[in-house]
Order: C-alpha cells, then structure tokens, then sequence
C-alpha cells in the first residue's frame, strides 16, 4: 500500500517543488518586507521565518522515519527503506539548520550562541540519532542487514520526539512555550501568516526532496545492478573456452 | 539538463531580487544614522533614525509624561536632542536607543518623535543566508544527481534486453 503512495506521489514531485517555491518566495516576501517587527524582539523575529519552519519540519522528517521504519521492519519493502534513509539526510539537513539559525537568534536575544536548555539539547540529541543512523547505513556491508539495524536505532530514537515537543513544559526552560496547543494560538496574525506560509512551504520542499532522494537510492541501486549484471556477462565471456 | 539549469536560473533571480528589495527597505526605511554622520548630511526634510547614547547628566523634563531634553553621543560627537513623543518606558543616562525624527539645522536640535528598538540585521541576514543557501545548494546538487544517473544509465544502455550467456550456449 504505501509503495504504491510512494510510486503515486513520485509522479507529482515536480508540483510538490513548485508549490513549495511558492509558499517559500510568499513567506520570504511577507516575512522580510510586509510583516511588521515584533515589540519585544524588533527586527529579530524576522529569523523565526526560517528557524520555526526548519525546525517542524526536522520533526515531520522525523516522524516520516519513524513510520517508514515501522513499516520496513513489518513488510520489509525495499522502497520503503529507501525513503527511510532519504528522509534521516534530509531530516539531518534540516535539524542542523534549525539549531544554527536558533543559535544566531539565541546570541543577540540570550547574549549566549549556546545553553543547556532541555529543548535545545533534546534537538541536538535528534541530530545525534540521526548521525548514527546514516552511520549504521554505511558502515554495515550488507544493505538489508543494515536496513534492518538502522530501522530498529529509528523506532528507538523516536522516544525524543514527545521529549522535544513537551521539552518547554515539562522543564523550566529559556525556550519559549508551545505556540499552538489546545489552549489557542497565542501569536499574532502579522507573525502566524508568514509563519504558515514558511512552515507549508518546507513541508512541501522536504515531500519534494524525499521523492527526489528516494529516486537517486533506487538509480544508484539500479546503476549498480546493471554494472554488476555487465560485469558478471564480461567475467563469463573471458572465462568460457 | 537545460531544463534544470534554466529553472534554476529563474531560482538565483528570483532570491536575488528579493535580496535586492530587502536590502533597500531596510536602507531606505530602517537604516540608522550615526551622529556623525547626521552632523555632515544635515538632512533637513525627511525624517530619519538615529543611534547613540544618553550622554551621562543630560536627561532632563518628565519621561513618563514623552517629554525629554538630552544629548545623544556617538563616538565621540553629540548633538542635542528634544524628544516629544509617546511615553519613554525605560530611558536612563548611558542607554544605547534608536530615535526617530527631523534635524533641525538652524538650532542644531534633533526633534526625536519616537523610539524604535536597536536593529540587529547582521543576525537576520546571517539566518537567512546560512539557511537558504545550503538548502538551495542541495535541492540542486540532487537534481543534478538524478539527471547524470539517468544519463549514465542510459549509457549503459539498461533498458537493452539482457542476453542469456547460457541460452546463447544452447
């Protein structure tokens, strides 16, 4: 079932990367020129545009392993690894982003570029997982083996995912709240459209590089058979009598 | 592959000219003025923003009420400022403020109207690059990956039917 979604939405890749061009060009113009500076924060909320989105959608590449890893170790669908393992780079990509751009915001509003605060290194942590796991993808020889190990490292560093989403509530914290939860919205609409806009955008932008990646494994996978097939057809022509 | 080059090209342009018109709102409508430099301009006109410090035993007038007199000092020059504007929450002798307002040439007195919070836009850009660019750089180091495997593939001539050694034998 999912394979057949993952080949489906593979047709539509090229909509997903316009779509997100657009949100992402929308937000980056509303964001910078139209939308007004923040009372407390001035010009420097203008980096929540890029570190708001980078970092939600660090986690929904996340959640895409978790699933995806589920999935492998049930069905064990080759294509579904593949995604797996283009969603761990991607989401890799997309955390380190997220904890540079917080870091910039950090040192003129927290006059510190780094501190020990249970979000921040609960999202480190993240970038830790992650950095094993492609680890474990390439240093195991065999590939399905290596599937396997790295699906089960996924399942398990999946436990960070409600530690980094509850992080701001369960400790006392620089960081701040939770801006939605059950209890409202509690920014404003100058600030949530742009915001919105960023966070579709990258959404999108990482649909499109996961069907991207996942098409370069399985040409990679497919170049590699056919060298192999070429090879074995050259070794047996220069062996045969 | 010119395909991919040429939606690419739209891409840089369209970052570019957005850069571009970032970059002169900001000049042209939240830059600030050092005195120094507002002493040889001597912009008459337009309003403008200025940056400095409260210079030590000069503030005077009620501050709750939006009415100060002080001088403003930036390195090393200083020029009278008259402030009439909203309520001036937390103003003190040596804070760093951004005021905004008219020079007055005749009486050498900056008419400030308001104050804005002190921008940091090395930090904003610096975001924004360190973010956009390597993001950019690897959509298109991908997409440029998939077109040479297609290409190699198609070298290796894999869609040709794979002859059977051992029926060949036969």
């Amino acid at each position: 079932m999912i394979n057949r979604f993952i080949r489906y939405i593979q047709r539509y890749k090229g909509w997903f990367g316009g779509a997100a061009a657009i949100c992402i060009f929308l937000g980056l113009y509303i964001g910078l020129l139209a939308s007004p500076p923040d009372y407390y924060q001035g010009e420097l909320v203008r980096i929540m545009y890029v570190h708001v989105p980078l970092a939600h959608t660090s986690t929904l590449a996340y959640s895409v392993l978790f699933g995806g890893s589920i999935w492998y170790l049930w069905k064990r669908d080759p294509l579904v690894d593949n995604m797996c393992q283009a969603s761990a780079g991607i989401c890799a990509l997309f955390t380190t982003l997220a904890l540079i751009t917080g870091s910039i915001w950090a040192k003129p509003t927290w006059n510190t570029w780094w501190t020990w605060d249970p979000r921040l290194v609960s999202f480190s942590v993240l970038l830790l997982i992650l950095g094993g796991y492609l680890m474990l993808r390439k240093l195991v020889d065999d590939q399905e083996r290596g599937g396997r190990y790295a699906a089960i490292l996924a399942i398990v560093g999946g436990i960070d995912l409600p530690i980094i989403k509850f992080s701001v509530e369960w400790w006392r914290t620089l960081h701040q709240p939770m801006s939605f939860s059950t209890r409202g919205v509690s920014i404003s609409d100058d600030i949530l459209v742009p915001l919105t806009l960023m966070s579709i955008g990258c959404w999108l932008l990482f649909a499109y590089m996961v069907m991207v990646r996942t098409q370069i494994l399985y040409l990679t996978d497919l170049l590699q058979a056919k060298k192999g097939r070429l090879l074995s057809q050259t070794h047996f022509s220069q062996t045969s009598p | 592959m010119t395909g991919l080059y040429t939606r690419w090209a739209f891409i840089v342009g369209a970052s570019l000219l957005l850069a571009a018109m970032t970059y002169q709102h900001y000049q042209q409508d939240l830059s600030t003025l050092s005195v120094e430099t507002l002493l040889k301009s001597q912009p008459a006109s337009q309003p403008i923003r200025i940056q400095g410090m409260v210079k030590s035993g000069t503030l005077s007038g009620d501050v709750e009420q939006g009415e100060a007199t002080f001088e403003l000092v930036n390195e090393g020059t200083s020029i009278a400022v008259d402030y009439q504007g909203p309520p001036l929450e937390n103003i003190r002798e040596l804070k760093t403020l951004v005021l905004i307002g008219r020079w007055d040439p005749e009486t050498k007195v900056f008419r400030a109207q308001d104050t804005a919070l002190i921008n940091n836009f090395g930090f904003v850009a610096a975001a924004y690059l360190v973010s956009v660019i390597p993001l950019f750089w690897v959509i298109f180091a991908m997409s440029q990956r998939v077109m040479v495997l297609f290409k190699e593939i198609k070298e290796e001539k894999l869609y040709e039917p794979e002859i059977n050694p051992l029926a060949d034998k036969e």
